[in-house]
Protein backbone atom coordinates (compact mmCIF):
# COMPACT_ATOMS: atom_id res chain seq x y z
CA UNK A 1 0.00 0.00 0.00
CA UNK A 2 1.69 3.53 -1.07
CA UNK A 3 1.18 6.57 0.35
CA UNK A 4 0.05 9.27 -1.77
CA UNK A 5 1.97 12.57 -2.81
CA UNK A 6 0.37 16.00 -1.59
CA UNK A 7 1.73 17.91 -4.89
CA UNK A 8 3.25 21.21 -4.31
CA UNK A 9 0.33 23.10 -5.64
CA UNK A 10 -1.84 21.08 -3.42
CA UNK A 11 0.66 22.01 -0.51
CA UNK A 12 0.31 25.67 -1.02
CA UNK A 13 -3.99 24.74 -0.49
CA UNK A 14 -3.12 23.40 2.26
CA UNK A 15 -0.95 26.83 3.82
CA UNK A 16 -4.69 28.12 2.64
CA UNK A 17 -6.34 26.70 5.23
CA UNK A 18 -4.31 28.99 7.76
CA UNK A 19 -6.28 32.07 6.87
CA UNK A 20 -9.60 30.89 8.27
CA UNK A 21 -7.86 30.70 12.05
CA UNK A 22 -5.91 34.40 10.96
CA UNK A 23 -9.13 35.82 10.09
CA UNK A 24 -11.24 34.33 13.14
CA UNK A 25 -7.99 35.56 15.71
CA UNK A 26 -8.31 39.18 13.75
CA UNK A 27 -11.53 39.25 14.65
CA UNK A 28 -11.46 38.72 18.07
CA UNK A 29 -8.73 41.66 18.38
CA UNK A 30 -5.67 39.14 18.35
CA UNK A 31 -3.06 40.38 16.24
CA UNK A 32 -0.67 37.15 15.36
CA UNK A 33 -0.48 37.79 12.38
CA UNK A 34 3.35 38.10 12.53
CA UNK A 35 3.83 35.04 15.14
CA UNK A 36 1.64 32.80 13.39
CA UNK A 37 3.88 33.68 10.05
CA UNK A 38 6.52 33.13 11.74
CA UNK A 39 6.40 30.20 13.14
CA UNK A 40 4.58 28.67 9.98
CA UNK A 41 7.54 29.54 7.81
CA UNK A 42 9.88 28.06 10.38
CA UNK A 43 8.48 24.75 10.94
CA UNK A 44 8.45 24.74 7.09
CA UNK A 45 12.36 25.45 6.56
CA UNK A 46 13.34 23.44 9.52
CA UNK A 47 11.17 20.16 8.39
CA UNK A 48 12.60 20.43 5.10
CA UNK A 49 15.86 20.85 6.35
CA UNK A 50 15.66 17.66 8.28
CA UNK A 51 13.70 16.01 5.38
CA UNK A 52 16.68 16.61 3.27
CA UNK A 53 19.08 15.54 6.03
CA UNK A 54 16.77 12.64 6.93
CA UNK A 55 16.96 11.67 3.26
CA UNK A 56 21.17 11.58 3.12
CA UNK A 57 21.15 9.71 6.77
CA UNK A 58 18.87 7.09 4.89
CA UNK A 59 20.79 7.15 1.95
CA UNK A 60 24.76 6.54 3.57
CA UNK A 61 22.99 5.29 6.30
CA UNK A 62 26.52 4.47 8.16
CA UNK A 63 26.75 4.09 11.97
CA UNK A 64 29.14 7.25 12.54
CA UNK A 65 27.29 9.50 10.50
CA UNK A 66 23.73 8.25 12.34
CA UNK A 67 25.52 8.84 15.55
CA UNK A 68 26.75 12.14 14.50
CA UNK A 69 23.01 12.93 14.18
CA UNK A 70 22.08 11.94 17.35
CA UNK A 71 24.47 13.57 18.81
CA UNK A 72 23.42 16.85 17.32
CA UNK A 73 19.77 16.19 18.66
CA UNK A 74 20.91 15.55 21.79
CA UNK A 75 22.93 18.97 21.98
CA UNK A 76 20.16 20.64 21.14
CA UNK A 77 18.04 19.21 23.65
CA UNK A 78 20.32 19.65 26.38
CA UNK A 79 21.03 23.93 25.57
CA UNK A 80 16.55 23.98 25.12
CA UNK A 81 16.15 21.97 28.29
CA UNK A 82 18.24 24.75 30.58
CA UNK A 83 16.89 27.86 28.70
CA UNK A 84 13.56 26.72 28.64
CA UNK A 85 14.42 25.54 32.57
CA UNK A 86 15.38 28.78 32.88
CA UNK A 87 19.02 27.95 34.10
CA UNK A 88 22.57 29.00 33.40
CA UNK A 89 23.60 26.76 30.58
CA UNK A 90 27.40 26.95 31.19
CA UNK A 91 26.78 25.47 35.04
CA UNK A 92 24.55 22.84 34.00
CA UNK A 93 25.25 21.55 30.27
CA UNK A 94 27.52 19.01 31.13
CA UNK A 95 25.58 17.77 33.58
CA UNK A 96 22.10 17.63 31.44
CA UNK A 97 23.39 15.94 28.32
CA UNK A 98 25.15 13.47 30.55
CA UNK A 99 21.34 12.49 31.64
CA UNK A 100 19.78 12.75 28.67
CA UNK A 101 22.33 10.83 26.81
CA UNK A 102 22.47 7.94 29.23
CA UNK A 103 18.52 7.64 29.32
CA UNK A 104 18.10 7.82 25.77
CA UNK A 105 20.59 5.64 24.55
CA UNK A 106 19.35 3.20 27.08
CA UNK A 107 15.83 3.34 25.61
CA UNK A 108 16.71 3.66 22.41
CA UNK A 109 19.44 0.41 22.13
CA UNK A 110 16.72 -1.91 24.38
CA UNK A 111 14.22 -0.80 21.74
CA UNK A 112 16.41 -1.17 18.62
CA UNK A 113 18.55 -3.85 19.74
CA UNK A 114 16.63 -6.26 21.81
CA UNK A 115 13.01 -5.65 20.65
CA UNK A 116 12.64 -4.73 17.01
CA UNK A 117 16.16 -6.49 16.53
CA UNK A 118 17.25 -5.18 12.37
CA UNK A 119 19.81 -6.40 10.75
CA UNK A 120 21.94 -3.60 11.42
CA UNK A 121 21.47 -2.15 14.91
CA UNK A 122 22.34 1.25 13.41
CA UNK A 123 19.52 1.20 10.92
CA UNK A 124 18.98 5.22 10.51
CA UNK A 125 15.12 4.15 9.50
CA UNK A 126 14.96 2.82 12.79
CA UNK A 127 17.37 4.65 15.44
CA UNK A 128 17.14 8.03 14.08
CA UNK A 129 13.00 8.59 14.26
CA UNK A 130 12.86 6.62 17.45
CA UNK A 131 15.74 8.46 19.46
CA UNK A 132 14.02 11.66 18.22
CA UNK A 133 10.66 10.96 19.46
CA UNK A 134 11.88 9.78 22.55
CA UNK A 135 14.33 13.00 22.96
CA UNK A 136 11.43 15.32 21.99
CA UNK A 137 9.28 13.56 25.25
CA UNK A 138 11.99 13.75 27.22
CA UNK A 139 13.19 16.93 26.67
CA UNK A 140 9.53 18.08 27.98
CA UNK A 141 9.89 15.81 31.06
CA UNK A 142 13.42 17.41 31.67
CA UNK A 143 12.07 20.90 31.15
CA UNK A 144 9.57 20.62 33.24
CA UNK A 145 11.11 18.83 36.33
CA UNK A 146 13.87 20.86 36.19
CA UNK A 147 11.66 24.20 36.05
CA UNK A 148 9.60 23.20 38.77
CA UNK A 149 12.19 22.04 41.54
CA UNK A 150 14.25 25.17 41.28
CA UNK A 151 11.01 27.15 41.40
CA UNK A 152 9.77 25.28 44.68
CA UNK A 153 13.34 25.53 46.24
CA UNK A 154 13.00 29.42 45.72
CA UNK A 155 9.52 30.10 46.75
CA UNK A 156 10.28 27.52 49.83
CA UNK A 157 13.71 28.89 50.52
CA UNK A 158 12.72 29.12 54.65
CA UNK A 159 11.20 25.89 54.50
CA UNK A 160 13.96 24.22 52.86
CA UNK A 161 16.33 26.19 55.27
CA UNK A 162 14.27 24.99 58.30
CA UNK A 163 14.70 21.51 57.29
CA UNK A 164 18.56 21.68 57.56
CA UNK A 165 18.22 22.95 61.01
CA UNK A 166 16.23 20.42 61.92
CA UNK A 167 19.08 18.05 61.42
CA UNK A 168 18.05 16.93 57.45
CA UNK A 169 21.12 16.39 55.17
CA UNK A 170 21.20 18.41 51.76
CA UNK A 171 19.83 15.53 50.29
CA UNK A 172 16.75 14.77 52.73
CA UNK A 173 15.80 18.74 52.59
CA UNK A 174 15.40 18.74 48.93
CA UNK A 175 13.54 15.17 48.28
CA UNK A 176 9.96 16.82 48.89
CA UNK A 177 10.81 19.14 46.11
CA UNK A 178 12.34 16.71 44.18
CA UNK A 179 9.68 13.83 44.14
CA UNK A 180 7.00 16.77 43.50
CA UNK A 181 9.72 17.72 40.36
CA UNK A 182 10.04 13.92 39.08
CA UNK A 183 5.87 13.54 39.58
CA UNK A 184 5.13 16.65 37.14
CA UNK A 185 7.43 15.61 34.74
CA UNK A 186 6.35 12.52 34.30
CA UNK A 187 2.39 12.83 34.83
CA UNK A 188 2.14 13.76 31.18
CA UNK A 189 3.03 10.72 29.88
CA UNK A 190 1.22 8.80 32.39
CA UNK A 191 -2.07 10.57 31.67
CA UNK A 192 -1.25 10.37 27.78
CA UNK A 193 -1.02 6.16 28.24
CA UNK A 194 -3.94 6.40 29.72
CA UNK A 195 -5.85 8.01 27.41
CA UNK A 196 -4.40 6.71 24.42
CA UNK A 197 -6.46 5.78 21.83
CA UNK A 198 -9.32 6.81 23.80
CA UNK A 199 -9.04 10.52 23.71
CA UNK A 200 -6.64 10.60 20.04
CA UNK A 201 -4.99 8.23 17.83
CA UNK A 202 -1.32 8.74 18.39
CA UNK A 203 0.98 10.65 16.04
CA UNK A 204 3.34 8.17 14.98
CA UNK A 205 0.62 5.39 15.13
CA UNK A 206 -1.22 7.43 12.50
CA UNK A 207 1.90 8.44 10.66
CA UNK A 208 2.67 4.54 10.11
CA UNK A 209 -1.01 3.90 9.04
CA UNK A 210 -0.66 6.77 6.52
CA UNK A 211 2.38 5.35 5.84
CA UNK A 212 1.14 1.81 4.82
CA UNK A 213 1.39 -0.20 7.76
CA UNK A 214 -1.28 -2.39 9.12
CA UNK A 215 -2.91 -0.57 12.03
CA UNK A 216 -1.44 -3.87 14.51
CA UNK A 217 2.04 -3.13 13.67
CA UNK A 218 1.21 0.55 14.33
CA UNK A 219 -0.78 -0.39 17.45
CA UNK A 220 2.97 -2.50 18.89
CA UNK A 221 5.19 0.24 17.82
CA UNK A 222 2.75 2.50 19.30
CA UNK A 223 3.18 0.92 22.79
CA UNK A 224 7.29 0.03 21.80
CA UNK A 225 7.41 4.13 22.04
CA UNK A 226 5.09 4.94 24.89
CA UNK A 227 6.85 2.74 26.86
CA UNK A 228 10.61 4.20 25.94
CA UNK A 229 9.44 7.45 26.40
CA UNK A 230 7.91 6.91 29.61
CA UNK A 231 11.68 5.09 31.12
CA UNK A 232 14.10 7.68 29.63
CA UNK A 233 11.73 10.46 30.53
CA UNK A 234 11.48 8.68 34.14
CA UNK A 235 15.57 8.37 34.09
CA UNK A 236 16.78 11.15 32.81
CA UNK A 237 14.82 13.31 35.08
CA UNK A 238 16.03 11.73 37.94
CA UNK A 239 19.45 11.76 37.34
CA UNK A 240 19.39 15.29 35.76
CA UNK A 241 18.04 16.70 39.05
CA UNK A 242 20.65 14.61 40.98
CA UNK A 243 23.54 15.72 38.69
CA UNK A 244 22.33 19.13 39.21
CA UNK A 245 22.93 19.23 42.92
CA UNK A 246 26.46 18.96 43.18
CA UNK A 247 26.02 22.36 41.07
CA UNK A 248 23.40 24.29 42.08
CA UNK A 249 24.59 24.65 45.55
CA UNK A 250 27.03 26.13 47.51
CA UNK A 251 29.48 23.87 50.23
CA UNK A 252 26.91 24.88 52.87
CA UNK A 253 23.98 23.84 50.77
CA UNK A 254 22.78 27.29 50.16
CA UNK A 255 20.66 27.59 46.58
CA UNK A 256 23.65 29.65 44.51
CA UNK A 257 22.22 32.58 43.07
CA UNK A 258 24.20 32.70 39.75
CA UNK A 259 23.22 29.73 38.31
CA UNK A 260 19.69 30.81 37.94
CA UNK A 261 18.92 32.29 34.56
CA UNK A 262 16.84 35.00 35.90
CA UNK A 263 14.34 37.23 33.58
CA UNK B 1 34.79 28.17 79.85
CA UNK B 2 35.44 28.38 76.13
CA UNK B 3 32.77 30.85 74.30
CA UNK B 4 30.09 28.88 71.93
CA UNK B 5 29.54 31.65 69.73
CA UNK B 6 32.71 33.32 68.15
CA UNK B 7 31.95 36.20 65.32
CA UNK B 8 36.16 37.63 64.40
CA UNK B 9 36.19 40.19 62.10
CA UNK B 10 33.06 39.16 59.80
CA UNK B 11 31.78 40.57 57.06
CA UNK B 12 28.65 39.20 54.51
CA UNK B 13 28.25 40.34 51.13
CA UNK B 14 24.55 39.41 49.74
CA UNK B 15 22.99 40.11 46.56
CA UNK B 16 26.44 42.66 45.98
CA UNK B 17 25.45 44.46 49.30
CA UNK B 18 27.26 44.36 52.52
CA UNK B 19 24.84 43.26 55.23
CA UNK B 20 28.03 42.53 58.27
CA UNK B 21 30.65 44.71 58.39
CA UNK B 22 33.75 43.52 61.20
CA UNK B 23 31.57 42.12 63.34
CA UNK B 24 33.17 40.55 66.47
CA UNK B 25 31.67 39.48 69.13
CA UNK B 26 31.77 36.18 71.93
CA UNK B 27 28.85 34.19 73.45
CA UNK B 28 29.24 31.90 76.43
CA UNK B 29 27.37 28.70 76.92
CA UNK B 30 23.93 29.67 79.03
CA UNK B 31 24.53 33.01 77.82
CA UNK B 32 21.33 35.29 77.03
CA UNK B 33 21.87 37.77 74.52
CA UNK B 34 19.86 39.88 72.05
CA UNK B 35 20.70 41.79 68.79
CA UNK B 36 18.92 45.08 68.80
CA UNK B 37 18.57 47.94 65.95
CA UNK B 38 16.88 49.21 63.01
CA UNK B 39 15.03 47.23 60.39
CA UNK B 40 17.71 45.82 57.99
CA UNK B 41 20.57 46.55 60.30
CA UNK B 42 21.71 43.17 60.18
CA UNK B 43 20.39 41.29 63.07
CA UNK B 44 18.63 38.41 61.31
CA UNK B 45 21.99 37.97 59.31
CA UNK B 46 23.74 37.41 62.17
CA UNK B 47 21.12 34.43 63.17
CA UNK B 48 21.45 33.31 59.37
CA UNK B 49 25.44 33.90 58.81
CA UNK B 50 26.03 31.85 62.13
CA UNK B 51 23.99 28.64 60.45
CA UNK B 52 25.72 28.96 57.12
CA UNK B 53 22.96 30.28 55.59
CA UNK B 54 25.02 33.70 54.31
CA UNK B 55 28.54 33.31 52.15
CA UNK B 56 31.56 34.79 54.62
CA UNK B 57 33.35 37.34 53.14
CA UNK B 58 36.23 38.13 55.54
CA UNK B 59 36.64 37.23 59.07
CA UNK B 60 35.23 33.90 60.47
CA UNK B 61 32.74 32.48 62.61
CA UNK B 62 33.38 29.94 65.54
CA UNK B 63 30.82 27.64 66.81
CA UNK B 64 32.68 25.58 69.87
CA UNK B 65 35.84 27.12 68.82
CA UNK B 66 35.29 25.27 65.48
CA UNK B 67 35.63 27.17 62.38
CA UNK B 68 33.13 27.41 60.54
CA UNK B 69 33.31 25.39 57.37
CA UNK B 70 31.38 22.92 54.94
CA UNK B 71 32.14 20.21 56.97
CA UNK B 72 31.32 21.33 60.44
CA UNK B 73 28.17 23.04 59.48
CA UNK B 74 25.85 20.48 59.73
CA UNK B 75 27.13 19.73 63.12
CA UNK B 76 26.34 23.13 64.13
CA UNK B 77 22.71 23.25 62.66
CA UNK B 78 21.72 19.96 64.55
CA UNK B 79 23.22 21.92 67.99
CA UNK B 80 21.06 24.58 67.05
CA UNK B 81 17.33 25.60 67.07
CA UNK B 82 16.43 28.52 65.01
CA UNK B 83 12.85 30.16 65.29
CA UNK B 84 11.76 32.72 63.38
CA UNK B 85 8.88 34.96 63.59
CA UNK B 86 6.71 32.77 61.39
CA UNK B 87 8.54 29.47 62.01
CA UNK B 88 7.68 26.94 58.88
CA UNK B 89 6.56 23.74 60.37
CA UNK B 90 7.07 21.59 57.63
CA UNK B 91 4.15 18.99 58.01
CA UNK B 92 0.29 19.41 57.35
CA UNK B 93 -0.41 18.09 61.60
CA UNK B 94 1.46 19.78 64.63
CA UNK B 95 1.75 16.31 65.68
CA UNK B 96 3.77 15.66 62.25
CA UNK B 97 5.49 18.81 62.29
CA UNK B 98 6.79 17.86 65.81
CA UNK B 99 8.46 14.42 64.60
CA UNK B 100 9.55 15.79 61.54
CA UNK B 101 13.33 15.59 62.19
CA UNK B 102 13.01 12.36 63.50
CA UNK B 103 12.44 11.04 59.85
CA UNK B 104 15.89 12.55 59.32
CA UNK B 105 18.70 10.03 59.41
CA UNK B 106 20.51 12.04 62.19
CA UNK B 107 17.57 11.90 64.60
CA UNK B 108 15.83 8.51 63.35
CA UNK B 109 16.89 6.81 66.27
CA UNK B 110 15.81 9.19 69.13
CA UNK B 111 12.35 9.50 68.52
CA UNK B 112 10.12 11.31 71.15
CA UNK B 113 7.28 9.00 73.61
CA UNK B 114 3.89 10.35 73.49
CA UNK B 115 4.20 11.51 77.37
CA UNK B 116 7.46 13.42 76.26
CA UNK B 117 5.19 15.17 73.46
CA UNK B 118 2.70 16.08 75.98
CA UNK B 119 5.32 17.30 78.73
CA UNK B 120 7.38 19.70 76.50
CA UNK B 121 3.91 20.91 74.63
CA UNK B 122 2.94 21.75 78.88
CA UNK B 123 6.02 23.31 79.53
CA UNK B 124 5.05 25.93 77.02
CA UNK B 125 1.71 26.44 77.75
CA UNK B 126 -0.03 24.18 75.10
CA UNK B 127 -2.64 22.24 75.33
CA UNK B 128 -2.08 18.17 74.90
CA UNK B 129 -5.03 18.53 71.52
CA UNK B 130 -3.10 20.55 69.58
CA UNK B 131 -1.49 17.52 68.41
CA UNK B 132 -4.35 17.11 66.33
CA UNK B 133 -4.43 19.91 64.89
CA UNK B 134 -3.52 21.06 61.34
CA UNK B 135 -0.51 23.41 61.21
CA UNK B 136 -2.01 25.71 59.04
CA UNK B 137 -4.85 26.62 61.56
CA UNK B 138 -2.91 27.52 64.43
CA UNK B 139 -1.75 30.90 65.43
CA UNK B 140 1.71 32.65 64.66
CA UNK B 141 2.17 32.62 68.72
CA UNK B 142 1.01 28.77 68.83
CA UNK B 143 3.29 27.91 65.94
CA UNK B 144 6.71 29.62 67.72
CA UNK B 145 5.85 27.77 70.72
CA UNK B 146 5.82 24.51 68.56
CA UNK B 147 9.21 25.09 66.36
CA UNK B 148 9.82 26.14 70.18
CA UNK B 149 9.13 22.36 71.36
CA UNK B 150 10.89 20.80 68.09
CA UNK B 151 14.03 22.49 69.14
CA UNK B 152 13.80 21.25 73.29
CA UNK B 153 12.39 17.82 72.24
CA UNK B 154 15.89 17.56 69.74
CA UNK B 155 17.80 18.69 72.93
CA UNK B 156 19.44 21.50 71.06
CA UNK B 157 21.65 23.49 73.48
CA UNK B 158 21.84 26.84 71.51
CA UNK B 159 18.25 28.57 70.64
CA UNK B 160 18.56 31.57 67.75
CA UNK B 161 15.23 33.55 67.89
CA UNK B 162 13.77 35.91 65.77
CA UNK B 163 11.46 38.00 67.36
CA UNK B 164 9.54 35.18 69.23
CA UNK B 165 8.04 37.07 71.89
CA UNK B 166 6.18 39.54 69.06
CA UNK B 167 2.96 37.16 68.43
CA UNK B 168 2.80 36.16 72.27
CA UNK B 169 0.46 36.99 75.20
CA UNK B 170 1.39 37.65 78.60
CA UNK B 171 1.14 33.86 80.03
CA UNK B 172 2.88 32.41 76.96
CA UNK B 173 5.47 35.11 76.96
CA UNK B 174 6.23 33.89 80.62
CA UNK B 175 6.50 30.17 79.35
CA UNK B 176 9.26 31.00 76.95
CA UNK B 177 10.82 32.89 79.45
CA UNK B 178 10.91 30.00 81.89
CA UNK B 179 11.90 27.64 79.32
CA UNK B 180 14.87 29.42 78.81
CA UNK B 181 15.91 30.07 82.29
CA UNK B 182 17.03 26.93 82.13
CA UNK B 183 21.46 28.13 82.38
CA UNK B 184 22.39 25.02 80.34
CA UNK B 185 20.64 26.42 77.29
CA UNK B 186 22.11 29.84 75.38
CA UNK B 187 20.16 32.29 73.33
CA UNK B 188 20.86 34.52 70.64
CA UNK B 189 18.05 36.36 69.69
CA UNK B 190 16.40 39.14 67.76
CA UNK B 191 13.97 41.49 69.45
CA UNK B 192 12.38 44.66 69.93
CA UNK B 193 10.17 43.54 73.34
CA UNK B 194 11.63 45.52 76.14
CA UNK B 195 10.79 42.60 78.60
CA UNK B 196 13.21 40.57 76.24
CA UNK B 197 15.45 42.92 75.85
CA UNK B 198 15.41 43.40 79.83
CA UNK B 199 15.94 39.63 80.75
CA UNK B 200 18.57 39.02 78.25
CA UNK B 201 22.24 39.59 80.13
CA UNK B 202 24.09 40.75 76.77
CA UNK B 203 22.61 43.50 74.17
CA UNK B 204 24.30 43.82 70.97
CA UNK B 205 23.64 47.26 69.62
CA UNK B 206 23.44 46.94 65.32
CA UNK B 207 23.22 49.94 63.15
CA UNK B 208 23.85 49.65 59.00
CA UNK B 209 25.80 45.92 59.69
CA UNK B 210 27.79 47.43 62.16
CA UNK B 211 27.92 46.54 66.23
CA UNK B 212 28.12 49.37 67.79
CA UNK B 213 28.05 48.83 71.22
CA UNK B 214 27.80 45.93 73.38
CA UNK B 215 25.63 45.79 76.68
CA UNK B 216 26.34 43.51 79.54
CA UNK B 217 23.93 43.41 82.27
CA UNK B 218 22.79 46.80 81.89
CA UNK B 219 26.87 48.01 81.84
CA UNK B 220 28.16 49.43 78.40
Amino acid sequence: METLDIALPRMALLYGLCLLPWLLLRLIGLRLSRDIGISILRMSIQLALVGIYLKMLFDFNHPWLNGLWILVMLLVADLSILRRAGLKARYFVLATFMAIASSILFSTAYLVILVIQPTHFYDARYIVPLAGMILGNCLQGNVIALERFYSALRKNENEYATFLMLGATRWEAVLPYFREAVKAAINPTIAGMATMGLVSLPGMMTGQILGGSEPWLAVKYQIAIMICIFTSTAIACIINLKLSLNIAFNEFDVLRDEVIDKP
Amino acid sequence: MPPIIRFDHVSVIAHEKTILSDISFTLLPGEKAVLSGKSGSGKSSVLRTLLGLHPIKSGTVYFQEQPLTPSSVQAVRSCTAYIGQEPMLGAESVRDALLLPFQFKTHRDHKPTEAQLIDVLQRLHLPADILRQESSRISGGEKQRIALARGLLLGKKLYLLDEVTSALDAESKQAVFDVFSDPQLTVLSVAHDPEWLERCGIVFELEAGRLTQVKRNGNT
